[in-house]
């Protein structure tokens, strides 16, 4: 029995990476792998588990995965030192699932102390019906406003799983508290919901993250295209009225693009507040001190060392910048004191 | 958010809420006119004795007369043992702005700037949820506060923005420094009793405090209102602050409001008769 292809899409597990496509822009797929780019979107059968054993859907939540199920996900780089680093390509006799919330490609290097990457046999890239590849990129939040407008503090780190989501979603949180219309952004990553939901669980009035600008991960992407998904992130954050952003900017300051984003002195320019989320003193330490040496000083310290007053204290000294925990940026006051000094307007007081 | 309403009468509205906050449960009181004018709210803070029913009584016919929504929040001895102060012990700051928050929900007024007002313990927590949220605050009326938290470094916090011991100090400090310029950029007016300079048990003395602030309330109050001039003009700016002294009246907010008005006083508007005209 022959599968037609709406039925194969029909039935196929849409990735989170995928959420804002429009389906019915699928009208067909080929099998040029070669001339996949970052974001195209890939119909993939699941062959042989590893590492990931489910993947995150366009839905919010997971869907176990067995060999043989078809998924829909996005082409892309992926740069997890706790995982893989994988580049976006696609080879025809397989491919790798680079990322649960739905980024395929091909991976490079892993963590010793993970499993081999799930293995994906690709079907198709799918088309539009000119016969375009159809990308993410074309389904990007349409915006009206400019994005120059709205203060912005970013969320720097020293790695991953430093803090950094975990701050970024308090402090939002507070803002919200106090009254402010806040957007809680990513910035750079690779595309889950994890943090999407972590920042939508604190009420916060805009949720968004490079997916919402057309990236699946911003791995080997360049700055300029990096800066131009940021500006429409905060774009789309004015046109919803938002007086205020928290931006998280993924993995440690060591990474390529987040020590490109560090030392652009037009994203310096347009950051109004910095936290930087360390796991402990000397991460700290050494974090402050390659910021300093970029030009840029944390209003405050946080993450894994602010759970221990030892550390906290060790890091205080180290450094003379204030740690705060997540009590802390969750706490309006705390927050408050972080939006007046980025120069927040209070709208509704117009 | 519960609600239980008083019995309705021809004129404004009283209804009790009750609201969930992350500092604990917080009870309300909210005068609804008949007429609404499109005016800034104003909210009432009580002090120790804790009178927000009395004090509804008081504020009923100002709600009535000025055309404005009027919100007494209760922090009852159960949920509040401590509120003037926020601290270790209580928010009643983080109640206060959800409140707020809540009741813009219905009374879209209360996402802007509102007036707040704020009686003995009450006018204490009344400037310092101000020099934390200055954005939230329009006119920030203080009636006889026992001791304030000047806006500068003369004295150690809690008592000013000095360094300090007290728990918490680095970070309260900070928080208020950063909200310091829009603080001292609000209308601020304070009232006193000529009569209010009994050193009553309830008020808190000790010799720094009695030497930079003064050893009552009313000379308290004098010393708050030329520190903030002074912190303003250390900003290069002018205060917009007055002291106005209450003619033979002591401690009681009630006394001052039946003998010389002051509910009235502190819920006009200077466009009080445009807001009245646009209501109809």
């Amino acid at each position: 029995m022959t599968i037609s292809f709406e039925a194969q899409l029909a039935s196929a597990k849409w990735t989170f990476s995928t959420r804002r496509v429009d389906r019915t822009m699928a009208a067909g797929m080929d099998t040029a792998f070669a001339k996949a780019r970052p974001g195209d979107l890939i119909l993939a059968h699941v062959s042989e588990i590893g590492q990931h054993r489910r993947v995150q859907l366009s839905s919010g939540r997971h869907s176990d995965i067995y060999p043989g199920d078809a998924v829909v996900l996005a082409c892309g780089a992926r740069y997890a030192p706790d995982q893989f680093e994988g580049f976006a390509e696609i080879l025809p006799e397989g491919a790798d699932l680079l990322a649960g919330g739905g980024c395929i490609g091909r991976m490079v290097a892993r963590n010793e102390r993970i499993k081999s990457a799930t293995r994906l046999i690709p079907a198709g890239r799918l088309l539009r019906a000119d016969g375009a590849a159809l990308n993410l990129d074309e389904f990007s939040v349409r915006v009206s406003a400019r994005g120059d407008r709205i203060p912005v503090i970013a969320v720097f780190g020293t790695a991953m799983n430093s803090g950094k989501t975990v701050a970024t979603a308090q402090l939002a949180l507070g803002l919200r508290r106090a009254g402010w219309r806040v957007a809680a952004l990513k910035g750079t990553g690779t595309g889950a919901f994890g943090d999407f939901n972590e920042y939508q669980d604190t009420g916060a009035h805009v949720v968004a993250d490079f997916t919402d600008a057309g990236m699946v991960s911003t791995y080997r992407e360049p700055l300029e295209r990096i800066r131009a998904g940021i500006d429409r992130l905060l774009a789309h954050a004015e046109d919803a009225g938002c007086e205020i952003a928290v931006l998280e900017i993924a993995d440690g300051l060591f990474q390529r693009e987040t020590a490109q984003l560090l030392a652009d002195p037009a994203f310096q320019r347009r950051i109004s507040g910095l936290v930087f989320a360390c796991g402990d003193a000397v991460a700290a330490a050494g974090g402050v001190a390659e910021m300093r040496r970029r030009g840029v000083v944390p209003d405050a310290l946080t993450g894994m060392l602010s759970c221990s007053p030892m550390a906290s204290a060790e890091a205080r000294e180290a450094t003379g910048i204030p740690v705060l925990g997540k009590n802390d940026l969750s706490d309006p006051a705390e927050a408050n004191a972080f939006a007046l000094r980025a120069g927040a307007e209070w709208w509704s007081a117009a | 958010m519960e609600r239980e309403f008083e019995t309705p009468t021809a004129d404004s509205i009283v209804e009790r809420i009750s609201i969930a906050t992350q500092a604990g449960p917080l009870a309300a009181f909210v005068i609804r006119p008949r007429r609404m004018a499109p005016s800034r709210p104003l909210v009432v803070l009580h002090g120790i004795s804790r009178n927000a029913r009395a004090l509804v009584r008081h504020f009923r016919a100002e709600a009535e007369h000025s055309g404005r929504l009027i919100v007494l929040p209760h922090f009852t001895m159960a949920h509040w043992p401590h509120f003037q102060r926020p601290g270790h012990p209580a928010r009643a700051d983080q109640a206060l702005v959800e409140l707020l928050n809540r009741l813009a929900v219905r009374f879209p007024d209360c996402a802007g700037r509102v007036d707040l007002v704020g009686h003995s313990g009450g006018a204490q927590l009344a400037h310092r949820t101000a020099m934390l949220y200055p954005q939230r605050i329009a006119r920030l009326s203080l009636v006889a506060a026992g001791w304030y938290c000047l806006p500068d470094m003369s004295m150690p916090y809690p008592y000013g923005l000095g360094e300090s011991d007290a728990r918490g100090a680095a970070l309260w400090i900070r928080r208020k420094q950063a909200c310091l310029a829009a603080y001292l950029g609000l209308e601020i007016r304070v009232y006193v009793g000529t009569r209010d300079t009994l050193r009553d048990p309830a008020l808190r003395v000790s010799p720094a405090l009695d030497e930079r602030q003064g050893r009552n309330r009313h000379d308290r109050a004098r010393s708050y209102v030329e520190a903030v001039r002074a912190a303003a003009f250390s900003q290069g700016k002018v205060a917009d602050i007055a002291l106005i002294e209450l003619p033979g009246c002591g401690h009681d907010f009630e006394q001052a409001i039946t003998e010389v008005g002051l509910a009235r006083i502190v819920t006009e508007t200077p466009d009080m008769t445009l807001v009245l005209a646009a209501a109809g």
